[in-house]
């Protein structure tokens, strides 16, 4: 029985240090979801959960519009970019996990670079070749450095994916006369769709997530994203704090972060582990 | 894994309208809005926030005749947010940027650069008939019209006058009628914006011209702070280490200041006309007791910040034409009076004072006009923003100043402003 | 498994090989070369030049002069060693943490689902909606923190207090991927050698000081390089909290405003420069002097290598 106590006693001290980490990871979130659901007139009353519950906050930032079209901005860019690092993250993987040939290090050495990379440093050239290019405030003005810096993420989480897929299907196929192409094509391909699925909500997270580039490289609302467009809201009036809105949008734009988190978590975090640890 | 079949599923018209808004954003990278209703010219005016500055948008259109039509696009509150929104946009060759309302210590910098069309023949004709000379002042660069003055501004010092009998004429009078009160357990703060933002270089320079010094020389080329100018920063310095001064200080706007002031915890505040009209809104009781004096002086009267803001066109608008011609209405004494009996921003042009609607909504009137007589421009140079952003960064918090080691800071790091050659803190 | 490669009888399955490694690299490489590369190299250029937007006529070759500039001026450095600071702190602060967090993840006896997501959200949630929400909270009269605090403090306008705040942010949205890196090493770890221990006597401690940590070490120290750089880019807390007020700007606050608020592209493109070389100079330092293996060359990394 005392072992059966024991199990019982260390059930209780987990789930008390469980309850401390969930609780420590998910209050900050909370309040703002608290926040988006006051009155204006209670924001100052500096209280943790809302008086009374209104969704107005939400109304007002689809209503005055000036939030729907960087929310779309978000979800085109990020999608965008997403897919074309994917396709491209997909045949450079494949390479360096399958394939020997010069330059290999090269290129994992290059991608480790730009993963590494101050953002910052790219952000004034950036903005002097894309006004000359007539990229500024373009979708492809952002997508260009998204797709740039998940690449790495892409390549590193996917290479790793591609090194546990058996080859030996591979070799089979090559033996019933396929080509390269047509083994990577119809064997390789389907094996690898979980690291694929992983490699691509890595990279759509990092796109959601930037900033830096959203704010300096647009100007208005054609190319502006959801995070920069936060960061820009406005009251009404001289008087109007927009501390509502603000905290409206945040809770939107957390949502798909909050789902991929709920349904992908085991492939988020191995696809964080592997790519990072095991190279 | 069957959950996820391929990568991004999305169905094939979400992606035809995918494919349609990027063109679309390609095509016309500089696209404003999706307003293609409307078949007449669109003049886009890129505004701070300013409650009732629609109904004066909405009258112009009506005025217009459909010969174009005026588009609100809100900026950000504070100046240096939308400062940095309309440079970048003019920076990046926007020409859905018809039409700015600016801050008045903008106009040096965007004409410097190129950026904002002079105004010339007929447009400036209009432009200063009948507008006061100091607004009228801070539209030119180098001898050129470059905006139209929309609304000056003045601070004065507002009290209560059941907290205050006379109005003290100076800072050390102001300072020793707050520590009075202090001692009889009375609300005895002076709200000053003393935040690191522009209200702070707005209080600095008042009290350097009240010194009788200023930042820059007359022609903008080279620093002045002389040693009258650190009588000003020991003035600073006194008020903010003194019991006059409310503790967050270091963190009021003008929105804090006046919301002390509402809340009672201030009998004194040093702003702009806009508190009359907020109180009026807000407080009726509090107003009856609010009263007005001069700007607090160092030995003498004191010399009032002047603000404002002023109209001007981009250089990249399509239709400059009907641009000039919107500023025009948008700045036209009907325009002016909206605005300074809703949102308490004083007219520049001289007869709208007069006005009898106006005159009944500012019992302040003649110390506006007054105090417009002697108040103290900021530099004129197209270094401003970095001027202003260095004097901001050095007094702040303003009872850290050490007043001649920061007078020494300061002439240093403004002179390096000068010559592009300072790093922006 | 890859063993085959080397096996590859033909000369020209070989070269068949190349190419196709090549072909198969070279979209990715080119993008990566255009838009990180040559805005690298046009860095440098703008770097020697005196270039601000706003006096277009002015442009011109100067030489080190912004470097004398940047080099010398007060407000670099200030920015230089918040940075540090920002770094060193909350980088210290996340692997204990972290560590942690890891052994918590690792060990626990139940809802180790429900804790990996928990865990999962700060890392995922975009930082700039984590910083207004811990912005508001330390709002006087607004958060529910700032509640705790003496009456009229607002921590947010004072440098102390404000880089307190971001450190804190900072740590809260990021210790979830160090605890995730090194739970990847933990994970290594085999059983049987802290069975084998256990019986000789040694206890909790005794097993993670001498079993656990050295056997992490490199987990340790590439989590450590990985979050260090990505602590020196600090950008979008900054922005949100202080935006940087009160002497609390980092490098690449710094940069962003001369940049578009000075519109100087000659002193910001200097300060990208520097910003690079001290990335580059900190990823040296682990790499050669802490022996971190860098992900791309860790064992197993390479099919030749493998197994």
């Amino acid at each position: 029985m005392t072992t059966g106590q024991a199990v019982t006693g260390s059930k209780i001290r987990w789930s008390a240090i469980n309850l401390i980490v969930v609780f420590f990871a998910i209050t900050p979130v909370l309040w703002i979801v608290s926040l988006s659901l006051k009155q204006p007139s209670t924001f100052t009353d500096g209280s943790f959960i809302p008086r009374k519950i209104t969704f107005d906050n939400y109304l007002g930032i689809f209503r005055t519009g000036g939030f729907a079209r960087p929310l779309l901005n978000s979800i085109g860019i990020g999608l965008i970019s997403t897919a074309i690092a994917i396709v491209l993250g997909v045949f450079a993987a494949y390479a360096i996990a399958r394939l020997n040939f010069p330059g290999r290090r090269v290129m994992l050495g290059a991608s480790l670079l730009i993963a590494m990379f101050p953002q910052v440093s790219l952000v004034t050239p950036l903005f002097q070749i894309e006004r000359s290019l007539h990229l500024f405030n373009t979708w492809p003005g952002l997508i260009l450095p998204y797709v740039t810096f998940t690449l790495p993420l892409t390549i590193y989480t996917l290479s790793a994916f591609f090194r546990e897929i058996p080859w030996e299907l591979e070799k089979a196929a090559k033996m019933d006369g396929a080509t390269p192409f047509q083994a990577f094509r119809h064997v390789i391909v389907p094996l690898a769709v979980p690291g694929v699925v992983t490699a691509t909500i890595l990279a759509f997270i990092q796109c959601w997530n930037d900033f830096l580039f959203a704010i300096a490289l647009t100007s208005s609302d054609s190319a502006r994203t959801a995070p920069a467009a936060i960061s820009f809201f406005t009251g009404a009036s001289q008087f109007e704090d927009p501390t509502g809105s603000i905290a409206a949008a945040a809770v939107v734009i957390t949502i798909p972060i909050v789902i991929f988190v709920l349904v992908f978590q085991s492939r988020i975090v191995s696809g964080l582990t592997s790519g990072a640890v095991k190279g | 894994m069957g959950k996820w079949p391929s990568t991004p599923a999305v169905s094939r018209p979400r992606w035809r309208c995918l494919i349609l808004v990027i063109s679309l954003a390609v095509a016309s990278p500089l696209l404003v809005s999706c307003g293609t209703e409307n078949a007449g010219v669109v003049i886009n005016i890129f505004n701070g926030p300013e409650e009732n500055f629609s109904s004066i948008v909405d009258r112009c259109n009506s005025l217009a005749h459909g010969n174009y039509r005026i588009k609100l696009n809100q900026l950000p509150r504070d100046a240096e947010g939308q400062r940095e929104q309309l440079v970048r946009r003019l920076a990046a060759r926007d020409s859905g940027l018809d039409l700015m309302d600016m801050d008045i210590t903008w106009v040096a910098e965007l004409a410097e650069a190129g950026w904002i069309k002079e105004w010339t023949g007929e447009d400036k004709k209009s432009v200063e008939r009948g507008t006061l000379e100091k607004p009228l002042k801070t539209a030119r660069w180098n001898n050129k019209l470059y905006a139209a003055p929309y609304n000056t501004n003045v601070q004065l010092l507002w009290y209560r006058s059941d907290l205050v009998p006379t109005p003290p004429a100076t800072w050390d009078e102001l300072i020793t009628a707050a520590e009075k009160l202090a001692d009889q357990g009375k609300p005895h703060y002076v709200e000053v914006t003393g935040a690191q933002y522009e209200g702070l270089v707005v209080w600095f320079n008042a009290l350097v011209t009240s010194a009788g010094s200023s930042i820059l020389s007359a022609d903008g080329k080279r620093v002045v702070l002389d040693s009258k100018a650190r009588k000003a920063l020991e003035v600073m310095k006194k008020f903010a280490t003194s019991r006059a001064a409310d503790p967050s200080l270091s963190n009021t706007h003008e929105q804090e200041a006046n919301l002390a002031f509402q809340a009672g915890k201030a009998p004194f505040q040093v702003i702009w006309p806009f508190v009359y009209a907020a109180t009026r809104d807000s407080n009726p009781e509090l107003l009856k007791k609010l009263r007005w004096a001069p700007y607090p002086g160092i030995d003498g009267p004191g010399s009032s910040p002047l603000g404002g803001a002023v109209f001007a066109v981009g250089k990249y608008s399509k239709h400059p034409h009907e641009a000039f011609a919107a500023a025009t209405c948008l700045r036209d004494p009907e325009s002016q009076k909206i605005a300074a009996v809703k949102d308490g921003l004083p007219p520049t042009i001289r007869s709208v004072y007069d006005d009898r609607e106006f005159i009944a909504k500012y019992p302040m009137r003649d110390a506006i006009l007054q105090a417009l007589e002697t108040a103290g421009e900021r530099p004129s140079t197209p270094f401003y923003q970095n001027i202003s952003t260095i004097v901001s960064t050095v007094l702040s918090p303003p009872q850290a100043i050490a007043p001649q080691a920061t007078l020494s800071r300061l002439r240093a790091e403004i002179a390096d402003a000068l010559q592009s050659k300072g790093v922006l803190p | 498994m890859s063993r085959h490669v080397r096996e590859e009888p033909t000369t020209d399955g070989m070269r068949a090989e190349h190419r196709l490694g090549l072909l198969l690299c070279a979209p990715a490489a080119a993008v990566m070369l255009v838009v990180a590369g040559w805005p690298i190299i046009y860095s440098f250029l703008l770097s020697f030049q005196r270039y601000d937007l706003r006096f277009p006529q002015a442009r011109g070759w100067i030489g080190l002069d912004n470097y004398a500039t940047v080099l010398t001026n007060h407000y670099w450095w200030v920015a230089f060693g918040v940075t540090v600071l920002i770094m060193v702190v909350s980088v210290a602060i996340e692997l204990v943490l972290g560590m942690a967090l890891a052994v918590v993840m690792h060990r626990t006896l139940v809802a180790r689902g429900l804790l990996r997501t928990a865990v999962l959200i700060p890392y995922g949630i975009v930082s700039v909606v984590a910083a207004y929400g811990w912005k508001y909270a330390w709002t006087p009269g607004t958060g529910w923190l700032a509640g705790f605090l003496p009456e009229n403090s607002a921590p947010l306008t004072q440098q102390i207090p404000a880089l307190g705040i971001i450190v804190l942010a900072e740590v809260w949205k990021t210790t979830p991927f160090m605890a995730l890196l090194l739970l990847a090493g933990l994970a290594l770890i085999p059983d049987e050698l802290h069975r084998a221990a256990e019986m000789d006597g040694a206890s909790r401690w005794q097993r993670f000081i001498h079993i656990t940590l050295p056997l992490m070490k490199p987990a340790i120290l590439v989590a450590l390089l990985f979050r260090a750089l990505d602590a020196f880019r600090i950008y979008d807390n900054i922005y949100v909290l202080t935006n940087g007020a009160q002497s609390t700007a980092s490098v690449s606050i710094t940069t962003y405003h001369n940049l578009i608020g000075g519109l100087n592209l000659g002193i910001g493109s200097t300060l990208a420069v520097l910003i690079f070389l001290t990335v580059a100079l900190i990823a040296f330092i682990f790499i050669k002097v802490f022996g971190a293996s860098s992900p791309g060359t860790a064992p197993g990394a390479d099919p030749k290598e493998r197994r």
